[in-house]
């Protein structure tokens, strides 16, 4: 078995959690995935993350072990870009840099056809900023995935300033090939899930340290008053209070809205060690903090 | 603060009231609901007729269930008949004076050690307490629409409000089913202080078309897991609700996130209130949902 002639051939740049997340749900559709990391070791271990995904997928009778097998017979992975010439769409998902993602969508220019989609799967970044790094901007396409990518329904899809029409229809009709919900937004900091997200985050760490209520209490309040699926400040600890700064700054610096500012407090659970549960200890303290180690 | 609480008093037959009446009865206490009118008298026993036929319906409630819960309700017009109440909870309009007025009716006729509670959202349970003489003994007690299947309660600890009143209150949350939340009196209190502002935010992106509304609510429950969407949820809670209750917050702290947008203001103004009014942000008379 092997994919099929309407099958597409996908690039992923990057074989972290969010490249081998999107290389999953893309290859389980169908479509030929080429896999590109900055090492062999990079896209090698990228490759086996997919693989086993697919298998564990096929063991929960969530997937047909057919499918486990075209997708895997459609999977390669390399450290050159020039390797992506005949890709129909090609998904960076690359570390968090305007510049570096600019860059590599001019570098590609070079290698891959005129008519292939550039996708970037950027969560913070501005789609038209990144797309200023291509001759031909019109094709580059916002495409945010969800994390766990596979689990996830969702995907917003952002357009940038010079977005061709065509450019976002087919990418809509790829992401709904994926058996994706799109949504459609403007090329805004955060774009939907992260704009409401973060904001919200900040409020709450700002009640707790107005003294409006404890971690317990707004937990409770998160929960059962409100019913989202899980309070605040766990949220916050599996995130990592590191990278809620990141993310958070990276968003006040282009909004300039003191509700996206991180609140004090954070800084100070930084510098103290307390980043989550990575750390064994964040709003919450975690005693199998072994288990919760990367 | 001997007594425990057996018998429940509650002001307004609204929403809020007929709801609050539902748990209490639910979990056993006798209740006593006072109203201005027959007319509303009768309409609050209708609205909690509806509620509870509906569980009848899913198979969550008998008959028989229905009936016992019944026969623990009692409607009066006169004041007085709350003497022998051990709590009484007030959830009449949001308007301090009305409120004040009949806080220092109850507390006329109750003996001294009854507890007073305000179902207030929006307005400052500190100063409600001036109206209750012996004020220890009174706080808010914050329940949310619709009251039967929330599962939170705000326990509001106004200034004056003692820590027998207040964990007597958490009991008698915790006795009628739901999560209580010791939570200060500051404007929106707990959950509004944070839901709001996030609101608000929405209905401001929606204006500036950064999405349609449908695709925002999308965003939210299946980006987010949350059980509705912003826009959704406004169109439930009402949006001159929402409106009246963001603004007060406002008035009072000056913090521009509890501000309503403009639009807002425009939709209230145009009729569209949400559900209540079929249309919102979503039209319900030709896409019921």
């Amino acid at each position: 078995m092997s994919p099929t002639d309407n099958a597409k051939t996908v690039g992923v740049l990057g074989a972290g959690t969010m490249g081998v997340g999107i290389a999953v749900t893309i290859a389980r559709a169908g479509h030929r995935v080429k896999v590109r990391d900055l090492t062999t070791e990079g896209y090698e271990r990228g490759l086996a993350n997919v693989a086993d995904f697919l298998d564990k997928s096929v063991e929960l009778g969530k997937l047909e072990a057919e499918r486990r097998d075209v997708a895997l017979a459609g999977l390669s992975g390399t450290t050159d870009l020039a390797d992506l010439a005949e890709c129909d769409v090609v998904v960076e998902a690359i570390f968090e840099d305007e510049g570096l993602k600019a860059k590599t969508f001019g570098e590609l220019d070079e290698i891959c056809r005129e008519d292939a989609l550039f996708h970037t799967n950027t969560s913070t970044l501005s789609v038209t900023a990144i797309a200023a790094g291509s001759r031909l901007p019109g094709r580059v396409v916002g495409t945010h995935y969800c994390n766990p990518a596979p689990m996830m329904k969702l995907v917003e899809v952002a357009r940038g300033q010079r977005t061709s029409d065509e450019a976002y229809t087919a990418s809509v009709r790829f992401l709904e090939s994926l058996d994706k919900r799109v949504v459609t937004t403007a090329d805004v900091p955060g774009f939907l899930v992260n704009r409401y997200l973060v904001p919200f985050e900040n409020d709450c760490i700002r009640a707790l340290e107005a003294g409006l209520g404890t971690v317990e209490s707004i937990d409770t309040v998160v929960t059962k008053g409100l019913r989202y699926p899980m309070g605040t400040f766990r949220l916050l600890d599996i995130v990592g209070l590191d990278i809620h700064k990141a993310v958070s700054t990276s968003l006040y610096d282009r909004l300039r809205d003191p509700r996206f500012a991180p609140p004090p407090l954070v800084d100070r659970m930084i510098s103290a060690g307390q980043l989550g549960r990575k750390t064994g200890e964040g709003f919450y303290t975690y005693a199998d903090r072994k288990l919760m180690g990367t | 603060m001997a007594t425990e609480i057996k018998a429940v008093g509650v002001c307004g037959f609204g929403t809020m009231g007929a709801g609050i009446v539902q748990v209490c009865a639910e979990a056993g206490l006798d209740v006593v609901v006072l109203e201005a009118s027959e007319e509303r008298l009768t309409l609050g026993r209708e609205r909690l007729g509806a509620f509870i036929e509906g569980g009848i319906k899913r198979g969550k409630v008998t008959e028989a269930d229905r009936d016992a819960l019944l026969g623990r309700i009692r409607g009066v017009l006169d004041v007085a008949e709350l003497g022998a109440c051990d709590l009484v909870v007030e959830a009449v309009v949001e308007q301090a004076e009305v409120k004040a007025e009949l806080l220092a009716q109850i507390a006329g006729v109750v003996r001294e050690d009854c507890l007073i509670a305000t179902n207030t959202s929006a307005l400052s349970v500190t100063e409600l307490a001036n109206a209750v003489p012996g004020p220890e003994r009174f706080a808010g007690l914050h329940f949310f629409n619709p009251v039967p299947l929330m599962e939170l309660v705000e326990v509001v600890e106004a200034l004056q409000s003692s820590e027998q009143t207040l964990a007597a209150l958490e009991e008698l949350g915790r006795r009628i089913g739901k999560h209580p939340v010791r939570v200060k009196d500051r404007p929106g209190f707990l959950l509004n202080r944070v839901l709001m502002p996030y609101l608000n935010q929405v209905v401001q992106d929606y204006d500036d078309e950064i999405a349609s509304a449908e695709d925002i609510d999308a965003a939210l429950r299946l980006g987010l897991g949350y059980p509705m969407g912003a826009l959704e949820l406004l169109d439930v809670i009402g949006l001159d609700v929402h409106r009246h209750a963001t603004e007060a917050a406002y008035e009072q702290t000056r913090t521009p996130s509890l501000s309503p947008p403009p639009l807002l203001g425009r939709m209230v103004a145009a009729g569209r209130l949400g559900r209540k009014s079929g249309r919102g942000f979503y039209d319900y008379e030709e896409d019921p949902r």
